[in-house]
């Protein structure tokens, strides 16, 4: 008789990181986004000047080796303004997403586990939020209450709510009637427990999924926003406001609506690479289709 | 800069020398001595562009520059503005005019003027119909304060009459007159539709018709073919409504205007590459741009922390970065050429940390937090973060809040403002820019709720002093008493860069505004 030596058994997380490396576009996702990520939490460190600090004797300036993206009207240095203008894109992104996966998580699974009426009522919720146009709902609310960086976070979160709950409710309604389900309703699991247990664990991977693909459109928002001037206050750098600024002086200098572009278009593909591939990940089907 | 300071011609004489230039004018008018103009080519299309969509055609409820851009072509006045780098006024209507004292201007009008759409020749009737609708409460018209102290026009003839005023009133011939109150409207053709209109004019009497109206996209204006005057250069003029400069530049340089405002940031590049076939000329304005402070709330009651705040304001530094260099630094409302233009501001124009942090520790704030609204434009953004970082270096945290024009033009009733970076339009004559700032005005464009008995008394006199030394003092204190209560910090008049095609022989006003009648072609 002959032993066989079985591999060690990855865990999800290292199975999941080992298809991600093995897709040329996951890894390449991955690079983008790992960057991106680095150069906002680490922005301090890598970026040459104040972003804020005003210099304007040495305004509009080309890029040189003193101001590698050049500088703006104000002379302040338009790298130092994208890397920290990153960070302002991930701290909108980050928590509004993950706020509104939370309620959505919560809603959804109400809505999807809960009674009819109650299922009625959320949905209902959901299509009235949802039938006011993101961009348009955003403009009024912060024509309300004024720009800042809350408002922005808190009118995008709102608008993505439904987004979330509506996957995650399908998501439960299907896993309420499964057999394992069943079994454990007539072992007489709480419903807590059944929620907790069994259905976050199973709605978590597609809600990643979405969440990596919904990160550029929050990033996209944000700039928008900024770009009319009702996201983050000035001094503050944002992509935003660069691509604003670059617009204004377009016939002066081309470079800042480069600058405020590069990023957007980067964090667009690099988050949309990844999600693409989480998403052959997480579904059996597509990934033993190698995903395609 | 060449050609910066502007001055109003006739203001200047002595009034005696002015009453007899107003009636030699005017009988040289009669006598058929008309104003040398250029011998201009005739026929073709001008094109050229405006910011903003007009409004009203009814000159009682008109907006601005914007609507009165297209009333001064179509509409007659007793006198209009003179084209040219001074400020001036030529006959229109009027075959004379005639102070004949403070109170009274007599007037005679030519007998070559008829209204389109059959309502006539022009009248004394109509004169007056004109006039005195605008002072009259039930109409409610916007335009009421043009027309200051008027009483009432008396008839004396068909085409003759005088204007009859309560007190003197100086601003008459540089705001009244010829700019939008001063338009003639046809009393017949008033009556016929019941006394008021809104965009669609019902007669005309001037040398281009109204021939169409797009919103938000043109007006078309088109050779009034009954037109006796002096004839005009061109068969029509087309005014494309294009809010935003960047893109009026791109239409010039694509061939799709022939005329148009260009923005500050350009004319450095336009300088440096000039657009082949075309013309760049800068024109000094009149508008004035400040930071203002309210008295009113509770976290500005300090004068020493208001006098701070003027002191660490740089504003050669805004003038670099908001405005590229092409404006220069304000000492007040009134701009350079105007009665009551001040060389100096109190308060200086660089800033002077030194003062300012003295001013600080002795008004014994700290911790100071304050918020400026702002108009979300371009140059206003880049002032206030130039303002912000003033601000910081005494020790003041100033957070800038944007607005949209529709939440920013109702900021003046927020008892709450702090502090706010505001720009007025202006009219050639300094009692239109003390108008608003009145105790009567706090809390309506006076947004700063600067209340001070010396600076009403002196804007009532100022507008009856027939003596233009004593007045122009009245108003270079009124903005002395301004700049002293800590509310104000001058900043800008800005200026007016044009361009237009060498085929266009363009008729500016000495602020850069077009007076498209008078307009040539080459």
């Amino acid at each position: 008789m002959t032993d066989i030596t079985l591999p060690k058994p990855r865990s999800e997380l290292g199975e999941i990181f080992h298809h991600l490396i093995r897709d040329p576009l996951g890894l390449a996702g991955l690079i983008i986004v790992t960057l991106i990520v680095a150069s906002a939490l680490f922005a301090p460190w890598i970026a040459p000047y104040d972003p804020i600090a005003l210099n304007i004797p040495d305004r509009l300036q080309s890029p040189n080796p003193a101001h590698l993206m050049g500088s703006d009207q104000l002379g302040r240095d338009t790298f130092s303004r994208v890397i920290w203008g990153g960070r302002v894109a991930l701290q909108v992104a980050l928590p509004t997403i993950a706020g509104a996966i939370a309620v959505g998580l919560i809603l959804g699974m109400i809505a999807g586990y809960g009674p009819k009426w109650l299922d009625s009522l959320i949905v209902l919720f959901f299509d009235t939020v949802r039938s006011f146009p993101t961009v348009m709902f955003a403009l009024a609310v912060v024509a309300l209450v004024g720009p800042s960086l809350n408002t922005v976070i808190l009118v995008i979160m709102v608008t993505s709510i439904p987004t979330y709950g509506r996957v995650v409710r399908t998501l439960t309604q299907s896993l309420k009637e499964a057999e394992f389900i069943t079994a454990e309703k007539s072992l007489g699991a709480s419903t807590a427990r059944i929620m907790g247990i069994h259905i976050v664990p199973n709605v978590l991977g597609p809600l990643a999924v979405l969440a990596a693909m919904d990160i550029p459109t929050v990033v996209g928002l944000e700039a928008g926003l900024s770009f009319l001037g009702m996201g983050v206050k000035p001094p503050t750098p944002s992509w935003g406001s660069l691509l604003n600024d670059g617009y204004n002086l377009i016939r002066n200098t081309p470079w800042l609506i480069v600058a405020g572009g590069i990023p957007l278009i980067l964090t667009t593909l690099g988050f949309t690479f990844l999600g693409e591939a989480l998403r052959d990940v997480v579904d059996p089907k597509l990934r033993g289709k190698g995903g395609k | 800069m060449t050609g910066r300071n502007i001055s109003w011609t006739r203001v200047d004489m002595p009034r005696r020398a002015f009453l007899k230039g107003a009636t030699m004018l005017g009988m040289a008018s009669v006598a058929g001595l008309s104003l040398p103009r250029a011998a201009f080519a005739s026929g073709g299309t001008l094109k050229t562009r405006t910011y903003a969509d007009i409004r009203s055609m009814d000159p009682a409820f008109s907006q601005g520059v914007v609507d009165e851009e297209i009333q001064a072509a179509i509409y007659n006045k007793l006198i209009q503005y003179k084209p040219g780098r001074e400020w001036g006024w030529q006959p229109d209507a009027a075959a004379m005019i005639e102070q004949v004292d403070d109170t009274h201007i007599n007037f005679a009008l030519r007998d070559d003027i008829g209204f389109t759409n059959g309502f006539g020749a022009m009248t004394a009737e109509d004169v007056k119909f004109s006039f005195e609708r605008i002072i009259d409460d039930a109409l409610e018209s916007t335009n009421k304060p043009d027309w200051g102290p008027l009483d009432h026009v008396k008839v004396t003839g068909e085409r003759t009459g005088t204007i009859v005023l309560k007190n003197a009133f100086q601003p008459l011939w540089s705001i009244t007159l010829p700019y939008i109150a001063g338009n003639i409207v046809s009393k017949a053709a008033f009556d016929s539709v019941g006394g008021k209109i809104d965009t669609q004019p019902v007669a005309t009497s001037g040398p281009y018709l109204h021939a169409g109206w797009e919103p938000k996209q043109k007006t078309t204006l088109k050779r009034n073919p009954d037109w006796k005057g002096e004839p005009v250069a061109y068969d029509e003029i087309q005014i494309f409504h294009i809010d935003d400069e960047k893109a009026a530049e791109i239409a010039f340089e694509a061939g799709e205007l022939d005329f148009t405002r260009v923005s500050l940031d350009s004319v450095e590049r336009l300088k440096s590459s000039p657009i082949e076939g075309a013309t760049l000329e800068e024109y000094p304005s009149l508008y004035y741009a400040w930071v203002g402070m309210n008295l009113d709330n509770p976290k500005l009651q300090n004068h020493k922390l208001r006098q701070a705040i003027q002191y660490a304001i740089d504003v050669p530094s805004i003038m670099a970065g908001a405005y590229f260099g092409a404006a220069e630094p304000s000492t007040g409302i009134i701009a350079p050429g105007l009665p009551g233009h001040r060389e100096a501001s109190l308060t200086g124009t660089s800033a002077d940390l030194e003062k300012a942090q003295a001013l600080m520790a002795e008004s014994g704030e700290t911790n100071v937090s304050l918020t400026i609204d702002v108009l979300n434009k371009s140059a206003n953004v880049t002032a206030a973060q130039i303002i912000q970082a003033n601000l910081a270096a005494i020790g003041i945290a100033l957070e800038i809040r944007l607005h949209e024009g529709a939440t920013f033009w109702e900021l003046g009733s927020n008892e709450d403002l702090e502090l706010v970076m505001n720009r007025f339009s202006m009219t050639p004559d300094p009692y239109y820019a003390t108008s608003w700032f009145i105790t009567e005005q706090a809390g309506i464009w006076n947004w700063e709720r600067f209340r001070n008995e010396e600076f009403d008394k002196l804007h009532l006199a100022a507008q009856s002093e027939s003596d233009q030394a004593k007045r122009a003092a009245m108003y270079a204190r009124a903005q002395d008493l301004m700049e002293e209560s800590g509310a104000y910090k001058f900043i800008t008049h800005e200026s007016t860069p044009v361009i237009y095609r060498n085929s266009v022989v363009p008729a500016l006003r000495p602020d850069g505004l077009p007076l498209y009648r008078y307009f040539g072609a080459a």
